[in-house]
């Protein structure tokens, strides 16, 4: 089995906001953000990525516009607007509170019954 | 969603098609990707196909992210227009206060329109289209007799009342009324001149309104020998009975009648009119002869289900089979049931109505007129911004949109003249209605406020103004030339023209000024001159009123010796109270006449001196012919007055006798008689001007007098005047005049009222107020008028001032190059100045031209009589050529102004 994670059911966008809260990111840019901050663990299906991004930039939580890549290409960039912003704090302590109990209900031992 | 910068709204309404976008985005992605492959080792062959086999069903990916680019765009479409509504109102404010000028003419401008217009709207609608503030108002009717039979509109008389009570099924609960004025004299002693209502029982059942206390009037109260009674308002009740809870069953003294208090309407009510007192209508039926008995206002209800055309047909029934059977008093008659409110207005109304709405119209227009000068104003603005209108055009705003914002932008100019035009009308209307209610009180449902259907009104006017203000210059600014906009949108330079249109406007503008100041001119001067004049010293400590005696019984015409006996009593009664009223110690003297001097009613009156064949008629114009007022006065009128006599001598006591033929004369009459000869002795006799020449007796002038009239009475014109001696009680009614000795008159109007009803109830003395009182509340209203015709007038310079300022600056900013390249090749100043004020000299020279045209086609078709004006012509137009040159002046300084090197380097 590889080390490579299943993403769960409705956590790519939040895994895209915080991409994009780290500063603002083109497609491609999001993408390669994602498997670098899992270290290498979350492979993200391209497919899904983009009608992502428009979701997100519809529900007004990123913004963009086009602007000129590091190699010298037109590419449009994203970033967080504000409510993008409360979003993700949002969403990140919802998360944080089922993996905890998630975690903490895997952990339990007949002793603790 | 965060707010953005402003431009990047724009920004977004130019982006390309939504697939292409994502395509262009996709495709980066793919590039990106296989770059990366390459770096890692891959040939480019596999590294293209391992990314394409990565990226997925690329058709649902591109498909899908449009679909939802496309959602996006559309929302924020329909979010932006709403901003940028928000956002050109803003625009608007702030071009408002950019060109304080500009705004300050327009919006003044425009307010006095909008003023003058929501005045005659809210005045005349309150008049026109009131609504019946009581319970199913709009189904209460008047009956109104079509043509005055009594010489009296909208009465008709007991017969027709009772004919129609009989007849009509249309129409329920049918009812009369008639106002008298009574002395209301209560136990202690006070009086007080009151409005009766002597009314139907079924008034207070088409009213629907129950009594506050004890019970309305009853159909038994208006039987012959019934006792009499009364019902009152609440608002009397409390002020003049002090609201004592033992009310009912009171009595109090109404003329010669003592009536007893029966019922307390509740507040506010004031039906038929604005009553306060309500007695039984008595009608006598023995003297109900078609054309006798008093005359009456008759009203009713619709009946349930009957529509106002049904009733009117019924009425229209009626009136044709009466004017059959009394072809003698009936020919022409023609009854209509009309709303209750509107038969108060008087058939004369009912004719005028077309009239007044046509008025109405026409004000409207002038706030058109005026609008189109604004919109000159705002083109010549617009022009200035031909070059960010280009811009916002390039930039993919439609022609809509760039027109929807200058709109927008008048709006706000038409908004804010439209709140100092309403502010200006309420105050008006407000200053009307103290006016009014000083000369007695208006029907109950006329209320004189700014109502929301003025407030929709001046509302339409606002967006009107606003279309021709904004729409008009837009339409201009953004039509063909605007590419040539954006082609000199970096030269400062400016495309748009001015074209015939316009000039035909200002020339128009000033053809209307010059017409028109004139006259405005001169009625502005005149009440002006009223405004400060003051009366004469010895009109200070005079007190005026009337003295009537009411009949109480109504009067058998086929009696004839009840005329002559109220006459007799009459005079008996005047003499009676004269007398006591001189003992009184504040009083210094006391005089009367038949009216006041100044508000003689009798206007037009020829005279013929004594050198005419002893014809019996005056037909033709003799050696002098006058017009003149004549009046009746007291032996010591001049006396009280304290008028010199200039010649001759004052009345005396035999000049009152029967057959008695000495008169006074004033001094311009005197003048016109006997030019600068004496005029003592001289006869002469006068008829009433008319079809009935029939001359008078032949009269020796005894005296002259000073033209004294102007300064006790607010007139404008010196009348020549004669007076003839009168005994007291001579002519009813009469007016009295008091001089006091100083003090209060206040009080002492109080008592010469108690003091009349003390010598018969039945006499009472109205409208009692110091000459000084009443010469200020003329003045106030004079002032008024004339202060609205000098607003109109300012407006009407302003403006053209304006227009032409607008259309020179206009053109210097058009021909700065050319001014410039003249400069250059060493055209002298006053040439170049000569240049830019020819065009400004040709329309206003086009425009006086135009204007005293006007004035002399007016003057032809009025028969000469516009001499004044004549006089005046040449000074306003004057005027007008120096406003529009100083309006130019500026301009031409600055196209002086302009450096050639400068005008060159724009090119």
């Amino acid at each position: 089995m590889s080390d490579q994670a299943e993403l769960l059911p409705g956590t790519l966008d939040l895994l895209i906001l915080k991409a994009v809260s780290l500063g603002k990111l083109h497609g491609y840019g999001v993408l390669l953000r994602i498997e670098q901050i899992s270290g290498g663990a979350l492979q993200i299906q391209q497919g899904a990525l983009y009608p992502a991004l428009y979701r997100l930039e519809h529900q007004g939580l990123i913004e963009s516009d086009w602007g000129v890549s590091e190699n010298n290409r037109r590419a449009k960039y994203y970033r967080l607007t504000a409510s993008g912003r409360r979003r993700l704090g949002e969403e990140t302590a919802s998360w944080n509170r089922l993996a905890d109990a998630i975690a903490r209900s895997l952990a339990a031992t007949p002793q603790e019954l | 969603m965060a707010e953005r910068p402003l431009w990047r709204r724009w920004v977004h309404v130019f982006r390309r098609d939504p697939k292409s976008e994502v395509d262009d985005e996709l495709r980066h992605h793919y590039e990106q990707r296989v770059a990366d492959y390459v770096a890692r080792g891959l040939d480019p062959e596999s590294a293209h196909r391992a990314a394409v086999e990565r990226l997925g069903d690329l058709t649902r990916v591109r498909n899908e992210c449009a679909s939802l680019l496309s959602g996006e765009r559309r929302i924020h479409e329909r979010r932006m227009r709403l901003s940028v509504s928000w956002l050109d109102i803003k625009l608007g404010v702030r071009m408002l206060v950019k060109y304080p000028g500009l705004s300050v003419v327009s919006v003044l401008g425009m307010a006095v329109a909008i003023a003058i217009s929501a005045g005659y709207f809210a005045g005349y609608g309150a008049i026109l289209d009131p609504a019946l503030p009581l319970d199913d108002g709009d189904r209460v009717v008047g009956l109104h007799p079509g043509v005055s039979q009594s010489g009296s509109d909208s009465e008709v008389s007991v017969h027709d009342y009772v004919a129609w009570r009989d007849a009509m099924s249309t129409v329920r609960e049918l009812g009369a009324f008639r106002s008298q004025r009574r002395n209301l004299i209560t136990a202690d002693g006070r009086t007080e001149l009151i409005e009766v209502a002597a009314i139907t029982a079924s008034g207070f059942r088409v009213a629907r309104v129950s009594p506050a206390l004890g019970r309305p009037l009853l159909e038994e109260d208006e039987r012959a020998g019934a006792a009499p009674v009364l019902v009152i308002a609440h608002e009397e009740w409390q002020r003049v009975f002090d609201g004592d809870p033992d009310i009912l069953g009171q009595t109090v003294r109404l003329g010669e009648t003592v009536r007893t208090v029966v019922g307390v309407m509740p507040e506010g009510f004031r039906f038929p009119v604005n009553h306060r007192y309500w007695v039984p209508l008595v009608l006598n039926a023995a003297i109900a002869q078609p054309s006798d008995g008093p005359a009456l206002h008759v009203f009713g209800r619709l009946a349930d289900g009957v529509t106002l055309e049904r009733a009117r047909a019924e009425l229209a029934t009626i009136g044709a089979r009466m004017a059959a059977a009394f072809p003698a008093t009936h020919e022409h008659f023609r009854p209509i049931v009309l709303p209750y409110a509107h038969l108060y207005r008087g058939y004369s109304a009912l004719e005028a109505e077309p009239t007044i709405r046509a008025v109405r119209l026409a004000l409207s227009l002038l706030l058109v007129i005026v609008a189109l000068n604004v919109a000159i104003l705002v083109y010549a603005r617009t022009a200035t911004r031909t070059g960010e209108i280009a811009v916002r055009s390039a930039l993919g705003a439609s022609r809509r949109r760039v027109v929807a914002q200058l709109f927008v932008e008048a709006l706000v100019l038409s908004v804010a003249a439209s709140a100092i035009g309403l502010t200006l009308a309420g105050i008006a209307l407000r200053l009307m209605t103290d006016w009014i209610q000083r000369g007695g009180e208006m029907p109950f449902w006329i209320d004189l406020e700014l109502r929301p259907g003025t407030i929709l009104y001046v509302a339409l006017l606002a967006i009107i103004a606003a279309a021709i203000v904004g729409v008009l210059p837009a339409l201009k600014a953004t039509g063909k030339r605007l590419q040539q906009g954006l082609q000199q949108f970096s030269s400062r330079g400016s495309a748009m023209q001015l074209g015939r249109t316009w000039s035909a406007l200002i020339v128009l503008q000033v053809a209307g000024a010059v017409a028109a100041l004139p006259a405005a001119i001169l009625f502005a001067e005149e009440t002006i001159w009223l405004g400060i004049r003051a009366p004469s010293p010895a009109a200070h400590g005079l007190l005026q009123s009337t003295l009537v005696m009411h009949r109480e019984e109504i009067i058998d015409a086929a009696d004839s010796t009840a005329e002559p006996a109220f006459r007799a009593r009459f005079a008996d009664r005047a003499a009676e109270l004269i007398r006591r009223i001189e003992e009184q110690p504040e009083v210094a003297g006391i005089t009367f006449a038949d009216d006041f001097p100044g508000r003689e009613s009798n206007a037009t009156i020829e005279v013929e001196p004594d050198v005419a064949p002893a014809a019996d008629t005056i037909g033709q114009r003799g050696p002098v012919f006058v017009e003149i007022r004549t009046s009746r006065v007291a032996t010591n009128l001049f006396d009280v007055f304290r008028i010199p006599i200039l010649a001759g001598r004052k009345f005396g006591p035999a000049d009152t006798r029967a057959g008695a033929t000495a008169i006074i004369v004033s001094a311009t009459l005197a003048e016109r008689i006997a030019g600068g000869a004496s005029v003592l002795g001289r006869h002469i006799r006068y008829a009433e001007r008319g079809e009935n020449t029939q001359a008078g007796p032949w009269l020796e002038v005894g005296g002259v007098v000073p033209d004294f009239a102007n300064d006790f009475t607010l007139n404008d014109d010196v009348v020549p005047r004669l007076f003839h001696a009168a005994a007291a009680g001579e002519s009813h009614p009469a007016t009295l005049i008091v001089r006091m000795r100083g003090g209060e008159a206040a009080p002492l109007a109080t008592r010469l009222r108690n003091l009349a009803a003390t010598v018969d109830p039945t006499l009472t003395l109205e409208d009692v107020e110091t000459v000084i009182g009443a010469w200020q509340r003329d003045q106030q209203a004079t002032g008024a008028l004339g202060l609205m015709i000098v607003a109109v007038m300012l407006s009407v310079l302003l403006l053209s001032a304006a227009g032409i300022y607008a259309l020179m600056s206009f053109t210097v900013a058009r021909r700065r190059r050319e001014i410039g390249i003249r400069s250059a090749l060493g055209a002298e100043p006053h040439r170049i100045i000569m240049s830019v004020f020819a065009r400004a000299g040709a329309q206003i020279g086009a425009g006086v031209l135009a204007g005293i045209t006007l004035v002399a086609v007016l003057w032809a078709l009025d028969g000469g009589r516009l001499e004044d004006e004549w006089v005046l012509l040449p000074g306003v137009a004057a005027l007008m050529i120096i406003v529009g040159l100083l309006a130019a002046l500026g301009p031409a300084r600055r196209g002086l102004a302009v450096q050639p090197t400068e005008a060159l380097r724009e090119e």
